[in-house]
């Protein structure tokens, strides 16, 4: 039978000055199952929850409802109460006779009619509710982060200095990302190898840290707490554990003319190589597809010039399975292809080049050492011009949104031109200058008082070659007439853009994206850093065009919510969870396509023969957040959400 | 030779070779206008099956029966489009496996019986396709927009006359491919949502939430609408649902063995008109 | 009449938008009509049709469903699963007569107390003047004459 204690609270004058809290009791006191029902001044306060718990013991009440303010509010206290007077905290309803009642209307009959009605329903409720207990996970305290640029490298740091194990995987021979291409960084102008670099080694040398390079995710089992991550080390052709990093192959490689794609193609590679100097790990690998020994079986130099004999060309492909309780995926973004706009004569014209083909340009350890060169004939240009936007903020050609950091790199590309041409002309077509951040805004004023970067405001409509100059025709539309530059070269700030494989990989890993592929965050502004799914995080440009601070910010966040959950060995759930019944499931699996944290799997349910009878879905607890989206999908009714029941709600409905 | 006799040979090497084990077709009926289904295990049975413009039953729904499929063994089937779409449907709702279906597919043409080419579902691509594309039935659609013309009051009085002859006895349950829950949500009593005594309400509330769990499934065979010993005009109202769908959100209910259910999935741009 | 016509409406909301939105009415003192009651819900994902039909059974004039605006969900996408339930479901209630002025939809963020408060009005006024939806609730009086037998 059930006992239930209504418990009425004035909250002072707040809900008695327009609910007949009398009357309200009388009629409360009189529903089939009322326990006791009392009225009092502030039942949250410390008399107020000893009353409940007096009544919860002395009546041994099966359910409780306090008629007070917003569940919002104060269902976490009175649950505690409960739990304190030996109730399980679940069999507690709160009636919200205050914010959505006492507050909101102006006559008290009518409120006090309303207040009845809506404590009613909920008794009726409370009569239905469950015993339910804290779901406990256990939890692999240690982390996964997928991919090793600066972001990844920031969270892998992160959390093995806090004590917890981290695997840093990267697809690439080494880590340091796109931040290893880059020659200084705006707003301060420090070079980025010098100080991304000791963060590569640091991680690298990092005692809770395994870096595999070359290596990319093959798929990703399980939940929050308790993931299985297969990766696929990639063949290297070299033995990680021999190699000294002496480089003598890459010299003696007679493979030497390959587009090196570090160098967006402004330098060559040979086909044993590092990608770029400064590598981490310093040991090479060997392209398969450009070798001569795997073409033909000849060659080999590599491996007679090896004096501790690195070379391994019979590597195969390996898969290791790790066991991690969290992941951050960081995988970066790539620059888009320029080629839809072919007004900009981009791939036709050699010095048409885009924002990264600059930076390489203009980094000490480039192809042309730091010197501004242009492409088709190693002169230094007089005259460049920069194109703002050329892909970004387009609807019609290129990407919708903005790629954020391009105002930014494109006047720092202008000031390091004048530093480094201290004769020369910019040009900048821009659409506008987006320059919000610490410094950044000083920084473009910086570049056009100090360095002359002679900013335009308009679009260009065509680059094309006359006379050996670059014409770009434009408009002016701050003058309001069209312009014609002659230049040397022409740099296009092109958008950021997901990786191309970047779909492919959230359905792998079981995340959301966006209509670009950028990955999808639990919540834009209240969680960016998680995913919808449990236990996976985001970091850096794969969520949104990011720059290097706020890359590193939030990783930095991510790392924090991973220690937050490896603060524990159990991670302790509501217990809000979808439930199935097995007897009745039709196994269309409609909640499995429904569900938005692939929470529902499909389990056999078999005889003591282990014959399977039938299947059924199955709501793992680990994943399910408790939306019910997958209950009201349910035909046959056969899949519940505890808390929220259908009897439950059958009840509170048919009680209005 | 007429379609018949190609089926009835064709059905009897499936039987005489192993290759199914059953097959589910038309045979004579009660009156000369009618057909019934019938099963035949042997050969020498496929005398009994019977081919032509009377057999308009869609006999998908006999897939589904408890058990049938389990052994892996393979069953032949007549099927027109519409049943052809029910397969689809049911093997996109895991309730059969298509590879073990196989279809002897014909439409019927001016009341007579014309073979379809294919013999597995993926085969009937085009068929589905063509199906849509000559859209849905205008008889309902007319009917569906006399009754959308008149005042909500006079519909709820049209559909409440409807209703009230229903007498809960499930025959469109029975008959309907799509209805293969091993429990049904009338059946449901802790909570029961729906009531099952057959009073006017109960009567409403079991056809409303029939027809929105048809939504995006139904195939508009017609199965409900001949067995319902009433005369309620069930297809009518499911026609209301698939045409929604296929206006609201370009869903036609089983074009594929791999279509999503329409309630189950969504896309961002969904239209939302009403939602203030 | 010689009162005017007290309109019966339930609304069935998500906790984490439209709850909390009627919460901040509440906090901010906005007045609105007493005629609704609310049942709440962790998401409008959970809104399941059966719970318009039962709110109808027990004498409700005007249903209301009310949740995150799409893309805020707090389960990502719990609302736009909604959004197409009620599209299917308000479509077939229209087509056996339940009028589509009674069921109402809504998107109310918890920010949106003012939408909140002025919706129940509006929404109280519009099924006020539409009078009590008594062909359905004649369906029920004919269970409750029937069981007498």
């Amino acid at each position: 039978m059930a006992k239930i204690g209504v418990f009425v609270c004035h909250c002072g004058e707040n809900i008695a000055s327009m609910v007949d809290t009398a009357n309200l009791v009388a009629a409360i006191s009189e529903h089939p199952g009322v326990e006791i029902c009392t009225e009092y001044k502030y039942f949250c306060s410390d008399p107020g929850q000893e009353t409940v718990k007096r009544a919860v013991r002395e009546h041994n009440l099966t359910g409780v409802v306090v008629a007070a303010c917003s569940p919002r509010m104060h269902e976490q206290t009175f649950r505690k109460a409960c739990a304190e007077a030996g109730l399980n905290p679940y069999m507690l309803e709160l009636a919200n006779i205050r914010e959505q009642c006492s507050w909101v209307h102006t006559d008290k009959d009518e409120a006090t009619a309303k207040a009845i009605e809506i404590t009613r329903s909920l008794v009726e409720k409370v009569k239905r509710n469950n015993e339910l207990q804290p779901i406990s996970v256990p939890v692999t305290r240690r982390a996964m982060v997928i991919g090793g640029g600066i972001a990844g490298i920031q969270a892998a740091l992160d959390i093995a200095s806090a004590g917890r194990e981290v695997v840093l995987v990267e697809r690439e021979p080494s880590i340091g990302g796109h931040m290893s291409q880059i020659s200084e960084t705006f707003p301060t102008l420090d070079c980025s190898q010098c100080i991304l670099t000791p963060r590569m080694v640091e991680a690298v040398q990092h005692p809770n840290i395994t870096v595999m390079t070359y290596s990319e995710v093959e798929s990703v089992d399980g939940y929050i707490g308790n993931f299985t991550v297969k990766v696929r080390r990639k063949a290297r052709y070299v033995r990680m554990e021999t190699c000294t990093g002496c480089g003598d192959c890459i010299q003696k490689c007679p493979v030497k003319k390959i587009p090196s794609e570090f160098e967006c193609g402004l330098g060559n590679r040979t086909a044993i190589y590092t990608p770029f100097a400064q590598a981490v790990p310093n040991v090479p690998v060997i392209d398969r597809s450009r070798c001569t020994y795997f073409k033909n079986g000849k060659c080999a130099i590599c491996k007679k010039t090896c004096q501790i004999d690195s070379i391994d060309f019979d590597q195969q492909d390996t898969i290791e399975s790790i066991e991690v309780g969290a992941i951050v995926v960081a995988t970066g973004f790539q620059v888009q292809d320029t080629s839809l706009y072919g007004e900009y004569g981009y791939g036709r014209y050699k010095d048409v080049i885009t924002g990264l083909h600059f930076e390489r340009l203009a980094s000490a350890s480039g192809p042309t050492a730091g010197k501004i060169k242009r492409p088709s004939d190693g002169k230094e240009p007089e005259t460049v011009v920069f194109i703002q936007c050329a892909g970004s903020r387009d609807a019609a050609k290129g990407v919708k949104y903005c790629s954020k950091i391009c105002c930014m790199y494109t006047a720092k590309h202008a000031m390091l031109y004048a530093h480094k041409v201290h004769h020369g002309t910019t040009k900048i077509f821009y659409m506008d200058i987006r320059a919000a951040g610490k410094g950044y805004d000083e920084f473009t004023r910086r570049a056009i008082e100090e360095d002359q970067a002679g900013y335009v405001r308009g679009r260009v409509s065509k680059v094309f070659e006359q006379n050996g100059k670059l014409i770009v025709r434009g408009v002016d539309m701050l003058l309001g007439r069209p312009v014609e530059v002659e230049a040397d070269m022409v740099v296009l700030a092109t958008a950021m853009v997901p990786q191309p494989d970047a779909k492919e990989f959230a359905k792998k890993i079981g995340i959301g994206y966006d209509e670009y592929g950028f990955f999808n965050e639990a919540h834009l502004k209240l969680r960016p850093v998680e995913t919808a799914t449990a236990g996976i995080y985001l970091a850096g440009a794969c969520q949104s065009p990011k720059d290097i601070p706020d890359s590193v910010a939030q990783a930095s966040a991510a790392a924090a919510k991973i220690l937050g959950l490896f603060s524990r060995e159990h991670l302790e759930r509501e217990p809000v969870v979808a439930l199935v019944s097995d007897s009745t499931c039709a196994g269309c699996w409609g909640c499995v396509t429904a569900c938005p944290y692939n929470a529902i799997d499909r389990r056999d349910i078999t005889d003591r023969n282990g014959n399977v009878i039938k299947r059924v879905a199955s709501v793992n607890p680990g994943l399910c957040q408790g939306c019910g989206t997958c209950v009201s999908f349910c035909r046959s009714n056969s899949i519940d959400l505890a808390g929220f029941t259908e009897k439950q709600i059958f009840a509170e409905v048919m009680a209005l | 030779m007429g379609i018949q006799v190609q089926f009835r040979k064709e059905a009897a090497e499936l039987l005489s070779s192993g290759a199914v084990k059953l097959v589910i077709g038309y045979g004579e009926g009660s009156t000369p206008e009618r057909r019934r289904p019938v099963f035949v295990r042997t050969p020498a049975e496929t005398e009994r099956l019977v081919l032509d413009g009377a057999c308009v039953a869609n006999l998908s729904t006999y897939l589904i029966s408890e058990g049938l499929l389990s052994d892996g063994k393979n069953v032949a089937v007549f099927l027109k489009p519409d049943g052809i779409r029910s397969i689809n449907i049911l093997a996109a709702e895991a309730q059969l496996n298509p590879e073990q279906v196989v279809i002897f597919g014909f439409d019927i043409e001016n009341g007579e019986a014309r073979p379809l080419a294919g013999r597995k579902a993926s085969d009937f691509t085009q068929v589905v396709e063509a199906a849509k594309a000559a859209g849905l039935s205008p008889e309902l659609q007319k009917e569906a927009e006399r009754l959308d013309h008149i005042s909500a009051a006079e519909r709820f009085e049209y559909w409440k006359e409807q209703f009230s002859k229903c007498i809960k006895c499930y025959a469109c349950r029975q008959v309907c491919p799509m209805c293969y829950c091993r429990r049904c949500i009338v059946d449901v009593n802790q909570p029961q949502w729906i009531n099952t005594s057959s009073h006017t309400l109960g009567n409403f509330e079991w056809n409303i939430v029939r027809a929105f769990h048809l939504a995006g499934r139904c195939v508009a065979c017609g199965g409900c609408d001949r067995s319902c010993p009433v005369n309620i005009p069930l297809r009518l109202i499911n026609h209301r649902m698939a045409k929604e769908v296929l206006d609201a959100f370009d869903y036609y209910a089983g074009e594929s063995t791999d279509q999503k259910p329409v309630l189950a999935t969504f896309r961002q741009d969904d239209p939302e008109t009403f939602i203030l | 009449m010689s009162e005017p016509f007290e309109p019966k409406i339930v609304a069935f909301v998500c906790t984490y938008c439209t709850y909390a939105g009627a919460d901040l009415a509440g906090t901010s003192r906005m007045k609105y009509a007493s005629n609704v009651r609310i049942v709440r819900l962790p998401c409008t994902g959970r809104i399941s049709p059966m719970f318009i039909l039962k709110a109808l059974q027990k004498g409700a004039d005007g249903v209301l469903v009310s949740g995150c605006h799409p893309g805020d969900c707090h389960f990502a996408q719990g609302n736009y699963h909604a959004r197409r339930r009620w599209t299917v479901f308000r479509a077939l209630l229209a087509f056996t007569g339940i009028p589509e002025q009674r069921i109402r939809f809504s998107w109310i963020s918890a920010a949106e107390g003012a939408k909140f408060a002025e919706l129940i009005n509006s929404l109280t006024e519009d099924i006020r003047k539409l009078g009590p939806f008594e062909q359905y609730h004649e369906l029920q009086t004919v269970i409750e004459t029937q069981s007498t037998y």
